[in-house]
């Protein structure tokens, strides 16, 4: 049997068929898995698996086995099809897992199944049609104004940072409209240990929901936009305090294909990205920061799959909290390259919130276990999903953001 | 696009409830191949029980209508095992992955099918070996294989795994003690001691129903349960390693040094075998590279008990060298030796050393045979695989003492080119027909396999095959179409 590329209209899946067609459907993606003197870790990683059974939803092995069905002209497109695609977290769990060449090429393999289901006459969870009609002229996935973008910003502090600075707060979306008071405390953070730094009006998305639901064209505008940013404002570097924003600025403005877009939109060269947790290590290892006071919980950290796994950032936020005076981090049992999704990304959250909450409430149980009082991450992304999940399930846990915990109790010395 | 009958899929839905049972292309299409060239075919349903009784009804229903099951853990078989052939119901068992019992005194263990290697050996790990509260050592180990994690380890074990207590006590099939299972007519029957106590600990001195449903491909009933011995974990470990300028040469070593059956494994690789990845397509070897590296795994209680082991290792080789047989020392990687003595492992085995980058195809002529035929064999396949443009990346591994081994060749090949596969399949197919008359016999075999194995089959044995499936599955439901008997 040979798998011939007999479909020719697939065009972006078409160009990555070289990668795809690597895949020896082994199955390495449809679990966790590590073993040796110092490890024994067993467990389901893919969200979309845990909850839909069937082969065609566990891990990448479905989705590339479903590329190529309809890249060989085996089975055609349906709602059925869509629902497999959009139903994927992107959490890269199954990427992780995976050995063989097509490994780095796994995300971006989904992200281009989803650029050609747009294409089809499939059914796109009505909900990502929604905010997709406005994004291009609302620049945020929440179909707020444009001019509300700064309300979070009280506006003495915002006549107190200058235009020019070297660094930008890139606030993302979600603190910008759903999580003000993160945005709040990350720009107090800043003052506090005194960050050359401004937050800009005219920052759009950073286009990681479209990218991430396959909507390339879309995209195109908002990283060129966001590109110009640092020059316009002297900056060197974007700081961002959202995972999500980390990675696309980070990877998709920087690097070239598989890691990013840069084949698709050029190369951001010459600025830095960074995450908050990033310059809060940094000045810690440098002996900048003092602490005035402690955090007495005990407290577990969700990775952020988008810092974790597509970013590698693991130890960062770590080093970070157990610098924290009082705190005692403890881990669940899926962490780090393990980490299990809080449900939230690849859409999955605007198209399908109930799962998207399910999933959220299967992490906070993993937290509860553990013994912790609260649980903390470093995107507003999953704390949106996992605070929501916390409340519906009555959980006792408290959900703070790491700049939260952080910024009461630190000035630079 | 959606498969099937309505009037099924809603009886399967009452069954198992809807969100268990499919008969949607896209929910269909993984099912429709795996690694091998086996010819991709649609199932028409795919049902995911998750209770014994689930499972009875579906097969009353099956059997019924005349509708193929096919049995499905994860389709990581190697042999296009769970391709359904005919079409029908794909029964993915992987809802039912409890570990039902470890015993710790008794030594055994009772799983389900959907329980991959992952998930068992994690268990096994956290279980020590005790006795009426007193433990004794840490850890349970069960015949560990390189498979993908989400392998499962009843599907492995009763269609004759390997894994790497081999050497030591057999392959996985023989490590068995007791099963559940579901005939395809829906009744359900325990065998081995759980037919007459809650203790799944042993087949013997019962007749060995289990024969029925081992090594039989899904073809007369879904196990249900399984139970299997499971090892204490010796904590020390070491591989000793030597290579050899031919096959002959590193059969006349391993024959010697299992005669003493004092290791876990003792397994040879071809130079090809141990290019990582396999070179695609076939490159020679260079002249001054030797023709096979062998590894045998030891292990002990002691240091002392490996020290022993070590010795006679040794002097195995030096009689060997002293006798002329062309025996090179080498060192063997650390990586894979952390891998040979962390088992399981996913350093030593899994797809990036097999596949990484061929384009998607992976299969072997996998067999059992006589130790003795493995030089022979190794020769004739070589020549078959580098006229096909293939390396010949072969291994022989030795089972319990003296009986018989592996004797297998891992074949990538690229799934894009028709020329490709056709050339892999011949290949192996010819090697099969080579190995035969050896006293070769391929396990998982796919259905070109099972074809070579009828042809030249005792017509008494074809006799008996065909009729205990007749009696298990009057309609032929089960796995239609890979034994080739009907
Ligand atoms: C890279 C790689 C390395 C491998 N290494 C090894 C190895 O070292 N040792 C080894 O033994 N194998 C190895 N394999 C083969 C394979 O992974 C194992 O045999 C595996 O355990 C099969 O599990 P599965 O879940 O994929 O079974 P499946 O492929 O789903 O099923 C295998 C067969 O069992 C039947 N079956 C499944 N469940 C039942 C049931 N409950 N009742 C009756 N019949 C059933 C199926 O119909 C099929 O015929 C390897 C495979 C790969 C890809
Ligand atoms: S990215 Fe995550 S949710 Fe999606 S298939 Fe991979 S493991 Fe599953
Ligand atoms: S994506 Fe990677 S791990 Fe998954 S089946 Fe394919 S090769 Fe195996």
């Amino acid at each position: 049997m040979s798998h011939l590329l007999n479909n020719k209209e697939l065009k972006e899946l078409g160009k990555i068929y070289d990668w795809v067609s690597m895949c020896t459907h082994c199955g390495n993606c449809k679990y966790g898995y590590e073993y040796g003197s110092n490890s024994n870790f067993a467990a389901m990683l893919c969200v979309q698996g845990d909850k839909f059974n069937f082969d065609s939803y566990r891990g990448s092995r479905g989705k590339v086995s479903l590329a190529r069905s309809l890249l060989h002209n085996r089975i055609g497109w349906s709602d059925k099809v869509a629902h497999v695609l959009f139903t994927c977290t992107s959490c890269g769990a199954c990427q992780q897992m995976c050995e063989t060449d097509i490994k780095p090429w796994i995300l971006r393999m989904f992200e281009a199944l989803r650029y050609e289901a747009w294409k089809q006459n499939v059914a796109i969870p009505e909900n990502i049609k929604a905010w997709s009609s406005t994004i291009g002229t609302l620049y945020n996935p929440y179909k707020e104004p444009h001019e509300k973008r700064l309300d979070w910003l009280p506006s003495d502090v915002r006549s107190s940072l200058p235009r020019k600075a070297e660094y930008i707060y890139f606030a993302g979306c979600t603190a910008s409209y759903r999580r003000k008071q993160l945005a709040r405390a990350t720009v107090s953070l800043l003052q506090k240990l005194k960050v050359d730094f401004t937050v800009v009006e005219d920052e759009w998305c950073c286009a990681s929901p479209l990218l991430r639901t396959g909507q390339y064209d879309l995209a195109a505008k908002f990283v060129e936009h966001n590109k110009t940013l640092p020059e316009k404002y002297g900056a060197s570097a974007f700081i961002t305090t959202c995972a999500g924003c980390y990675r696309t600025l980070g990877r998709d403005y920087m690097m070239d294909a598989p890691e990013g877009y840069a084949d698709k939109y050029g190369k951001m060269t010459g600025v830095k990205v960074l995450h908050t947790t990033h310059l809060i290590e940094e000045m810690l290892n440098k002996g900048e920061i003092e602490f005035t006071g402690s955090f007495n919980k005990k407290v577990t950290y969700h990775d952020p799959c988008h810092l974790g796994r597509h970013a590698e950032v693991y130890e960062t936020p770590r080093n970070v909290l157990k610098a924290v005076p009082g705190l005692e981090l403890v881990e669940m049992y899926r962490n780090k390259k393990f980490s299990f999704c809080c449900g939230a990304g690849g859409g999955v959250r605007g198209g399908f919130a109930d799962y998207s909450l399910e999933t959220a409430g299967k992490r906070v149980k993993e937290a509860e276990a553990t013994g912790a009082e609260l649980v903390t991450s470093a995107c507003p992304f999953c704390y949106t999903n996992l605070a929501d999940a916390i409340e519906l399930s009555k959980s006792p846990l408290k959900m703070e953001d790491i700049v939260e915990i952080i910024e009461p109790i630190v000035r630079k010395k | 696009m959606a498969r099937g009958n309505n009037e099924i899929l809603a009886t399967l839905e009452q069954i198992v409830g809807p969100e268990y049972v499919s008969n949607e292309e896209a929910d269909l299409q993984p099912y429709t191949w795996d690694m091998t060239w086996a010819e991709p075919r649609m199932p028409d349903y795919v049902v995911m029980p998750k209770t014994v009784t689930e499972i009875q009804r579906v097969l009353r229903l099956a059997n019924h209508r005349k509708i193929p099951v096919v049995p499905y853990c994860n389709g990581t078989n190697i042999g296009g095992l769970c391709v359904p052939e005919e079409g029908g119901i794909i029964m993915d068992l992987k809802k039912m992955d409890r570990i039902l019992k470890i015993d710790p005194e008794t030594c055994y263990a009772v799983i389900e099918p959907g329980v991959s290697h992952a998930a068992f050996s994690a268990a096994l790990k956290a279980t020590n070996p005790q006795w009426k509260g007193e433990e004794f050592s840490k850890g349970f180990e069960f015949g560990w294989g390189v498979h993908p994690a989400s392998a499962s380890v009843l599907a492995m074990a009763i269609n004759h795994g390997i894994g790497h207590l081999n050497g030591r006590i057999g392959v996985n099939s023989q490590l068995l003690s007791s099963m559940e299972v579901v005939l395809p007519t829906g009744e359900v029957a325990k065998i081995g001691s759980c037919a007459y106590s809650d203790s799944w600990h042993s087949f013997l001195p019962l007749p060995r129903m289990d024969g029925l449903f081992t090594g039989w491909l899904g073809t007369t009933g879904i196990v249900t349960k399984l139970g299997v011995w499971i090892f204490p974990i010796r904590p020390y470990r070491d591989v000793l390693s030597v290579a050899a300028a031919s096959a002959e040469d590193i059969t006349k070593y391993m024959v010697r040094w299992r005669h003493y059956s004092l290791c876990d494994e003792v397994t040879a690789v071809s130079w090809w075998l141990a290019q990582i990845p396999i070179t695609f397509p076939y490159s020679p070897k260079p002249a001054d590279e030797p023709e096979f590296f062998s590894y045998t795994v030891i292990s002990g209680w002691s240091e002392e008990e490996l020290a022993y082991k070590r010795k006679i290792w040794e002097e195995v080789v030096a009689k060997e060298k002293a006798k002329g047989t062309k025996l090179i020392d080498f060192e063997y990687p650390p990586e894979a030796k952390r891998g040979r003595t962390e088992l399981p492992s996913r350093i030593v085995g899994s797809t990036k050393n097999y596949s990484k980058s061929c384009g998607g195809g992976i299969a072997w002529p996998g067999t059992f045979a006589p130790c003795k035929s493995w030089p022979i064999l190794y020769e004739k396949w070589k020549e078959i695989y580098i006229r096909h443009g293939l390396s010949p990346a072969t291994r022989f591994t030795d089972y319990q003492g003296a009986h018989y081994g592996m004797l297998r060749c891992m074949t990538p090949f690229n799934k894009r080119d028709p020329a490709s596969v056709q050339a892999a399949r011949d290949a192996m197919v010819e090697c099969v027909r080579a190995g035969l008359p050896e006293g070769m016999l391929p396990y998982k075999p796919p259905v070109e396999y099972q074809n070579e194995l009828n042809a030249v089959a005792d017509a008494g044995y074809m006799y008996l095959m065909a009729k205990i499936k007749d009696m298990l599955d009057p309609n032929n439901i089960m796995n239609p179409g890979k034994l080739g008997i009907r």
